[in-house]
């Protein structure tokens, strides 16, 4: 059953073009990650599809309810955790989430239930009558996640929710997240950290300059670059001043399998074993110290370079 | 609960922990009570013993009776004889002593003087001035509204049916200078009390803090716009209107704590007469801060960003705070700037708190809670339309 239809989905401001064509589905019970650098188009395709921001065109479906035509009966399945701690800082944990929750319509002994869960759910029960103003960034990410889930929606929409916090309190909210998918709640994930997107979601979106560049499964985009390794020397001089060298590796490697950057000479190979030596012994004729050999499995990074010719955080 | 008191609750739960926030709510006006305490209690000492220049006050009595011979007689000519001397003049001879500005002030007393102010019609007294007679005036005015009172007819009094404050009955004279009045005409009614400075810097202080509070919090309201947590409310089921709401139900309930502390206040500290009518203050009040709130709600859809708002919210303050009378009094403006200001929430709430104070019943002043309600649901009406458009504008 789908649980999210987008289809070519353009959104300009002025002459600037920030989503262009974007069009994928989500199954209910999946994880799905857009990945992309900051700036790609992740967050105003996600806020057109919470229905915060119409399109400039495309189609959005969130279950069956159209989200440009009826954005409030779409919005009743999803939860939405902004990038930015939406929270009120002077008020307690429970007291923002008692809010949050009667917002969304929850009151009683079922708001009470809902709080108690979701406190427990992102760890914080024991600092629930706390100001949120008192706690570390990474717990007041964890209660802009509780706000999103009180109302158990079915879609739950996460913009870049690890931004800027300690990695105990990433791992904390990255196995909540999990635990929530595996309870059967549909999770969207947008991320420029590519470990937590290839850890928790099945399926994954690479977007760039506002376009979908590549989607399907990590070994479904490793494909693309053939699931070549990475092989990385790093060099005691910047490499491009070396004289001979890039001539010396090109006759080795096709060209396009070779990068020189400063004082790193990378070279992509499916099994890297076998063309290692060659590699070593090449750059040492030039005359150039070698400083250390790094072997780096394909990954999302190098999916992203490949499809790219930029690092994903550049 | 409806959703938009949950919101107001939360705004208000704000505010009780904003240290900033509850220092202009409370001890702001404490503090302004103190003040004017301290200064005008003092002025108002001076007023006992301040010396005014002598003047001349026309005359033309029509009145045969004996209250109007009285009060021109016993009143005007002996016990105010160092302060004002008395000519008498034939009614047209005195309307063109005051055109020819021979004469800065005189009165007609009408020829019912006497019968109606015993059978309690009110009194019959023109006041006649040039269109800037300065403080001659409102002596004048002063002593007529005096004399009325203390006449010890008390049931007449109860009965009167004119309105009680002074007010243009007659358009100005056309002629002379060009356009220019050559002379204002003014109806003096029996009931009306003198208005201290104390009472009406109260009054104006208490209206412009009023304002103030509106500005800070439709300043929060607009940065909450401008942060994730607003469009966080609107993904959740909440509406437009239920949020207008909750934003102008908190904000009507902050202010209408900060107008009891002032009211209450200079009234028990000082002894500041807000007038008899406890409803007409009560529902003043209320509908001030009803009008006040709609237009600060409105303010608050339109503006996007908080840095912007408040250096309009500072400036509009100030300008609305001068023109409403909150900074100078409004008797020194000319009669339509007066009219004008009305369409001010501060104006109309001032001029309206000022006629309670000099004795106005709550039928009197209806008119103006009336209105100043329905300015405030006109501007909370287009703050609405403008924020469904905003949106509808985003989905065209």
């Amino acid at each position: 059953m789908k649980m999210l239809t987008v289809r070519d989905l353009h959104k300009s401001f002025g002459n600037f073009a920030a989503v262009k064509g974007v069009s994928f589905e989500v199954e209910k019970g999946e994880s799905y990650g857009l990945l992309g650098p900051n700036g790609a188009g992740k967050s105003t395709t996600i806020n057109m599809i919470t229905g915060l921001f119409p399109p400039t065109s495309g189609e959005i479906q969130i279950k069956d309810f159209d989200v440009i035509k009826n954005p409030k009966q779409a919005q009743k399945w999803i939860g939405v955790v902004p990038q930015e701690i939406a929270l009120y800082q002077t008020m307690s944990a429970r007291e923002n989430l008692k809010f949050w929750g009667r917002m969304y319509d929850l009151s009683g002994s079922a708001l009470e239930k809902s709080v108690d869960q979701v406190l427990e759910i992102i760890g914080l029960t024991e600092r629930a009558k706390d100001k949120v103003e008192t706690f570390s960034g990474g717990m007041k990410r964890r209660v802009n996640i509780g706000a999103a889930i009180l109302h158990r929606p079915e879609l739950l929409i996460m913009d870049e929710p690890t931004v800027g916090i300690d990695p105990q309190s990433r791992n904390h909210i990255l196995e909540t997240v999990k635990r929530l998918n595996d309870d059967g709640m549909t999770i969207i994930y947008t991320s420029h950290y590519m470990e937590e997107v290839e850890y928790l979601c099945k399926r994954i979106g690479i977007v760039d300059h506002g376009q979908l560049i590549a989607t399907g499964t990590l070994s479904e985009l490793r494909e693309t670059i053939g699931d070549h390794s990475k092989i990385i020397l790093t060099i005691d001089k910047d490499g491009s001043t070396v004289a001979g060298l890039a001539q010396s590796l090109t006759s080795l490697f096709p060209e396009k399998d070779i990068q020189i950057q400063d004082h790193q000479l990378m070279v992509f190979h499916k099994e890297p074993q076998l063309i290692l030596t060659d590699f070593i012994q090449s750059v040492a004729k030039t005359g150039t110290g070698i400083t250390s050999v790094d072997i780096v499995e394909p990954n999302l990074e190098s999916v992203f370079l490949h499809l790219t010719g930029r690092n994903l955080r550049d | 609960m409806m959703k938009f008191l949950w919101l107001a609750l939360k705004d208000l739960l704000l505010v009780a922990r904003d240290k900033k926030a509850l220092l202009t709510l409370i001890m702001m006006p404490l503090l302004l009570i103190a003040i004017l305490g301290s200064a005008f209690g003092n002025m108002m000492k001076e007023d006992e013993v301040v010396s005014i220049k002598k003047f001349t006050l026309g005359v033309a009595n029509l009145d045969k009776g004996q209250l109007s011979k009285v009060l021109t007689e016993e009143v005007l000519s002996k016990d105010l004889s160092k302060q004002i001397e008395v000519k008498y003049y034939q009614e047209d001879d005195l309307y063109k002593k005051i055109k020819d500005r021979k004469l800065a002030v005189g009165i007609v007393i009408q020829d019912d003087f006497t019968t109606s102010l015993i059978s309690g019609k009110g009194t019959k007294v023109k006041l006649l001035s040039v269109p800037d007679p300065g403080i001659k005036a409102v002596i004048v005015q002063s002593v007529i509204e005096q004399f009325s009172r203390s006449v010890p007819i008390e049931a007449v009094v109860s009965q009167m049916v004119q309105p009680v404050q002074a007010g243009i009955q007659n358009g100005p004279v056309q002629e002379g200078y060009g356009k220019k009045p050559l002379l204002k005409e003014t109806t003096i009614d029996a009931n009306t009390k003198p208005v201290s400075s104390f009472q009406y810097y109260a009054a104006a202080m208490g209206v412009m803090f009023l304002l103030m509070t509106v500005v800070q919090s439709v300043s929060a309201m607009v940065l909450e716009k401008e942060q994730e947590v607003f469009n966080r409310l609107l993904l959740t089921n909440l509406t437009y209107p239920n949020y207008l709401l909750g934003k102008m139900f908190g904000l009507i309930i902050i202010c209408l704590t900060q107008a009891l502390i002032i009211i209450v206040g200079t009234n028990l500290l000082f002894g500041v007469d807000w007038g008899s009518s406890v409803s007409g203050i009560v529902m003043m009040t209320l509908a001030f801060v009803i009008n006040a709130s709609g237009l600060g709600v409105l303010a608050g859809s339109l503006i996007k960003t908080e840095k912007s708002f408040n250096v309009a919210g500072m400036l509009g303050t100030q300008i609305m705070a001068a023109l409403g009378g909150s900074m100078a009094p409004i008797y020194i403006f000319p009669h339509w700037v007066v009219l004008v200001t009305k369409i001010l929430p501060n104006g109309l709430a001032l001029q309206t708190y000022l006629d309670l104070m000099s004795g106005a019943t709550f039928s009197k002043i209806l008119p103006a809670i009336a209105g100043s309600i329905a300015l405030g649901l006109f501007f909370f009406a287009i703050g609405l339309i403008r924020l469904s458009l905003e949106r509808r504008g985003k989905y065209a």
